[in-house]
C-alpha cells in the first residue's frame, strides 16, 4: 500500500497478516457452538462403530465417498434425508468427502446389510457389476485396533463431553445409552460382544473363527461402522 | 577470500531443485497409477494381491495429493526462493554463515518430514483432512521446518541492499504468513495418548494417534477455509511470485504495470481467503457463509486476472519471443491457464453450476488445469532458467524443451477436456429423472459410462509424465554441457541445439 | 425493533460501500501521483528483477540508519 509497506518488511507482514486474517475472523468463528449441537437420535459412536471409522479413515474411503446428501430431490431419491448438521456433532473428523467416485454413504445403513458388505468389500464387481471399486482382502486378517478407539472414546469425553454412558434422546421418545468401557479390558469386552453380533451375520469362517478366539478383524469393525450411519 | 568477487550462493537452492525433480516425478508416477486404476480396476493389484493393501487407489490418493504439493511445489518454492531472493534483494547467502547454515539446516529437516509422510500414509497413518492428513508428530515438524523457512525469508531481508521488496517478495512472504496461520489452525487436535480411563490407565492404544478439535460441520468449515487456501497459498501466491521475476528477467522486459500489481496483490490477499465456503455449497454450513463463498469467489476473478493480464502484457511487442524461446512459452501458457483456471474455479462456484459439478470429476479436471498447465510449467520455467546460471552451463537442448512443451500441453488438453465431458455427464445423470419422476439412472450406470474419459485421461496424465520425465533428464545432462560466460546470463537463457 | 441481522444488513452495506471508495482511491491515487513517497517512479521498481546483479546499483539503496 503506497510503496511504504512495502519498503519495510515487519509492518507488511503485520499488515499481510491482518488482510488474510479478517476472513477467517468474520466466517469461521461465529455460529460455532450453535451448530455442534446434536440432534435428537444422534448418539456416539460405540467402541467397535469408532474402530470401523478408523478403518475407514486408514483405507480414505472418504477419497472416493461422500457422506453428505445434498437437499435435491435427485440426492435425497437416491440416499435419503438430505444431512442436518447437528448428525455431525460426535464427527471428528468430519467425513463429508470431496469427490463421489462411488455413491454418498451418509445412510448407507438404512439400506445396506451386513452380508450385502462383506461379500462387496472381498469383490466388488461381483455385487455390482462394473464397479471399479478395489476389494479390501486384507481387512478380513488385519485386527481392529480397539484399544485407539477406546483411548479417542476417553478424550472425547473428557475434553468435548461427548455423553458416554449417560442417556440420549432417540426419535421416538425414548433414550439410549451408549456404553464405553472403564478400563481397556472391560472396552475390548464390550466391543467383542459387538462383534459377535455382527460376524454372527457373516458368512467367512476364517473372520467367525478369530471373532470367536476373541480377535476383531477389521472388517468387522468396518461393517459395525456402516451398519450405524442411518 | 577477499580476492574473488562476491556471488550469489546457490547450494540450497540447488538442493531444493533436485527434491523438485524427484517429487515430481514420484508423485505424478502415482497420479498416472492412480488415473489407470479407475478406468482398469485391475491396476489395484500391479504389485500383486500380497501389497495391494499399499498398492490400492485409496491408500495412494492421498500420497498423490501431498507428493505434488508439499513435495513437487513446495520443493520448487525453496528452490526459487532461495534463488530469487538473494537477486531481489542483492545480497548473497554467502555474506551470512547463520543462513547458510539455516538454509542447509532447512532443506534436511524438510528431507526427514518428507520421507516421514510417505511412510506414514503407505501405513495407513492418516487424519482423513484433505492435504492436511499427517499426524500431531508430524505436524509439529512440518511447523519447525516453516519456521526455519520464515527465518531464511526474513534473515535474507533483514541484511538486504535495496530498500524496497520486489513483488515476488510480497508473495513469498504472503505464501509463508497464510500457509502458517491455516496450517495451525486446521490441524488443532487432541491426541489420544491424554485420554484417562476410569481404571487409571492412559497412553493407551496408538500414541500418534489425535483427534480434531472440531466437530462435523465446524470441521468442515476449518477445514475447507484450510484447503481452498492451501491452494491459494501453494498453488497461486507462490507461483505468481515466481513468474513476476522470471517472466521479466527471461525475456529482459520491465513488467507491464509495476501499479498493477500492487492493486493484484493487496486484493488477492484481501479476497481469497474469503472464497472457502464455495466447497460447501447446500452442506449444511449456513446459508449466508455459502452464499459469500459464491460472491468472493466471482470477485476472485479480478486480482487474478490482474496478475495474468500483467503477464501477458509484459510481453507487448516482444511476441516473437514466445516463438523463439521455449522457456517463455512455459510461461505464456502457463499464465493463460491461469486465466483459464480463475475463470473456470469462479464458474464452479456459482451455486447453481456447483450443484452440477460438485463431487464429480470436473472439480478433478479444475484442479488439474491449474496444476498441470499452471503451476507445473510454471515451476519447470523457473527450473530451466535457473539450471544454466546455477551450473554455469548452457541448457542441454532446446528442441528436447520444446518436444517436452507440446507433449506437456497435449497431456494437459486431453485431462481436462475429459474430465469436462466426464463431469458434466456424470452431474446430469445423477439427477435425471424418468417422466414419473423416478431417477433414470442407477449409480453404477453414471460410472461405467466414464470409462472412456478415464482412460483419456490416464493417457494425458502419462503424457505430462512422460514430458516431465524429458525435463529431468534435460536438466540432468544440462550439468554437463558447454559451460557458459556470464555475460551470456543476463536475460534469455543459453540452450544447446 | 433493530435486531441483530438487520445490524448485520446496514454494516455490510457500510463496508462494502468503503472497500469501493477504498479500492477506487487507491487506484486513483497510484495513477494519478505516480512517484511513492520517496520520489521514485513506481515503475521503475521493475528494474529490481532486471538489474539484479550483485553489481548492479539498487533502485533505491537502503540506508544503514534507522529502519530494522
Amino acid at each position: 500500500m503506497f510503496h511504504w509497506l512495502e519498503k519495510h518488511p515487519f509492518f507488511f507482514a503485520v499488515g499481510v497478516f491482518v488482510t488474510i486474517a479478517f476472513a477467517g475472523l468474520i466466517e469461521i468463528l461465529p455460529n460455532f457452538a450453535q451448530q455442534s449441537r446434536p440432534v435428537i437420535g444422534t448418539a456416539p459412536y460405540s467402541t467397535l462403530e469408532l474402530a470401523g471409522r478408523h478403518v475407514y479413515i486408514k483405507n480414505s474411503c472418504n477419497a472416493c465417498h461422500s457422506q453428505l446428501v445434498r437437499p435435491f430431490k435427485s440426492e435425497t431419491d437416491r440416499y435419503g434425508h438430505y444431512s442436518l448438521s447437528g448428525e455431525y456433532a460426535y464427527d471428528r473428523p468430519f467425513l463429508w468427502g470431496s469427490k463421489r467416485t462411488g455413491p454418498d454413504l451418509m445412510r448407507v445403513g438404512n439400506y445396506r446389510t451386513t452380508d450385502w458388505h462383506e461379500n462387496h468389500m472381498k469383490d466388488p464387481a461381483s455385487v455390482v457389476p462394473g464397479s471399479i471399486m478395489p476389494a479390501y482382502r486384507w481387512m478380513f486378517a488385519n485386527s481392529a485396533d480397539i484399544e485407539t478407539a477406546f483411548a479417542e472414546q476417553l478424550t472425547i469425553a473428557q475434553f468435548f463431553s461427548v455423553p458416554y454412558n449417560q442417556p440420549v434422546p432417540m426419535r421416538d421418545g425414548s433414550s439410549a445409552v451408549v456404553k464405553m468401557g472403564g478400563s481397556v479390558s472391560d472396552a475390548k469386552a464390550l466391543a467383542l460382544e459387538e462383534a459377535k453380533a455382527v460376524a454372527a451375520d457373516m458368512k467367512d469362517q476364517d473372520v467367525k473363527d478369530a471373532v470367536a478366539r476373541g480377535e476383531i478383524p477389521e472388517i468387522v469393525a468396518l461393517i459395525a461402522y456402516l451398519n450405524s450411519l442411518k | 577470500m577477499e580476492n574473488r568477487p562476491l556471488e550469489y550462493d546457490y547450494s540450497v537452492a540447488k538442493m531444493f531443485m533436485f527434491t523438485t525433480i524427484i517429487l515430481g516425478i514420484v508423485g505424478m508416477l502415482i497420479g498416472v497409477i492412480l488415473a489407470f486404476q479407475l478406468a482398469f480396476p485391475g491396476v489395484n493389484l500391479i504389485l500383486g494381491e500380497s501389497l495391494a493393501e499399499y498398492t490400492n487407489f485409496s491408500r495412494l490418493r492421498p500420497l498423490h495429493t501431498d507428493a505434488v504439493i508439499f513435495g513437487f511445489t513446495l520443493s520448487g518454492i525453496f528452490a526459487t526462493w532461495y534463488y530469487v531472493g538473494q537477486r531481489v534483494l542483492k545480497v548473497s547467502m554467502a555474506e551470512s554463515k547463520f543462513l547458510m547454515a539455516l538454509g542447509k539446516i532447512h532443506f534436511w529437516l524438510y528431507l526427514v518430514v518428507v520421507a516421514v509422510v510417505v511412510v506414514s500414509l503407505l501405513a495407513g497413518v492418516t487424519s482423513s483432512k484433505e492435504y492436511a492428513e499427517f499426524e500431531w508428530p508430524i505436524d509439529i515438524a512440518v511447523v519447525v521446518v516453516w519456521v526455519t523457512f520464515g527465518m531464511s525469508i526474513f534473515g535474507l531481508i533483514g541484511i538486504r541492499r535495496e530498500k524496497s521488496l520486489y513483488i515476488s517478495i510480497w508473495y513469498y512472504i504472503a505464501t509463508f504468513l497464510g500457509i502458517a496461520m491455516l496450517y495451525l489452525f486446521n490441524n488443532m487436535a487432541i491426541p489420544t495418548m491424554l485420554g484417562t480411563s476410569a481404571a487409571g490407565e492412559s497412553g493407551i492404544g496408538a500414541w500418534y494417534h489425535s483427534v480434531s478439535m472440531y466437530a462435523g460441520t465446524n470441521d468442515a468449515l476449518v477445514q475447507w477455509w484450510y484447503g481452498h487456501n492451501a491452494v491459494a497459498f501453494g498453488f497461486t501466491v507462490p507461483i505468481v511470485a515466481m513468474i513476476y521475476y522470471f517472466l521479466p528477467k527471461e525475456s529482459g522486459q520491465a513488467i507491464y504495470s509495476y501499479k498493477l500489481s500492487l492493486l493484484s496483490f493487496w486484493g488477492l490477499m484481501f479476497v481469497y481467503l474469503w472464497a472457502g465456503g464455495h466447497h460447501l455449497l447446500y452442506s449444511t454450513v449456513p446459508d449466508w457463509m455459502q452464499t459469500m463463498g459464491s460472491i468472493f469467489s466471482i470477485i476472485l476473478i479480478l486480482p487474478s486476472w490482474g496478475s495474468a493480464i500483467n503477464m501477458l502484457l509484459t510481453m507487448k511487442g516482444e511476441w516473437q519471443q514466445v516463438a523463439a524461446s521455449p522457456l517463455i512459452k512455459f510461461m505464456v501458457l502457463g499464465s493463460t491457464f491461469y486465466m483459464f483456471s480463475t475463470l473456470e474455479g469462479p464458474i464452479q462456484a456459482i451455486k447453481s453450476v456447483n450443484a452440477i459439478a460438485h463431487f464429480t470429476d470436473w472439480i478433478v479436471g479444475h484442479v488439474h488445469d491449474g496444476v498441470l498447465g499452471w503451476v507445473g510449467f510454471m515451476i519447470m520455467a523457473a527450473l530451466y532458467h535457473m539450471a544454466p546460471r546455477v551450473f554455469k552451463r548452457e541448457i542441454y537442448s532446446k528442441s528436447l524443451m520444446a518436444a517436452q512443451f507440446w507433449i506437456q500441453t497435449l497431456g494437459v488438453v486431453l485431462y481436462f477436456t475429459s474430465m469436462w465431458i466426464a463431469g458434466i455427464t456424470q452431474g446430469m445423470m445423477w439427477r435425471a429423472h424418468d417422466e414419473f419422476g423416478n431417477l433414470a439412472y442407477s449409480f453404477i450406470d453414471t460410472v461405467t459410462v466414464l470409462h472412456p474419459y478415464y482412460t483419456i485421461r490416464g493417457v494425458g496424465g502419462l503424457l505430462y509424465l512422460v514430458g516431465f520425465l524429458m525435463f529431468a533428464y534435460n536438466i540432468y545432462k544440462t550439468m554437463s554441457a558447454r559451460p557458459v560466460e556470464e555475460r551470456e546470463l543476463q536475460n534469455s537463457s543459453p540452450m544447446g541445439a | 425493533m433493530v435486531d441483530i441481522a438487520q445490524l448485520q444488513a446496514y454494516g455490510y452495506f457500510t463496508l462494502t460501500i468503503l472497500l469501493v471508495i477504498a479500492l477506487y482511491g487507491y487506484i486513483y491515487h497510484l495513477y494519478s501521483t505516480k512517484k511513492d513517497a520517496d520520489g521514485v517512479d513506481y515503475e521503475s521498481y521493475s528494474d529490481m528483477a532486471l538489474k539484479d546483479d550483485l553489481g548492479d546499483t539498487p533502485v533505491l539503496p537502503r540506508s544503514d540508519d534507522k529502519e530494522k
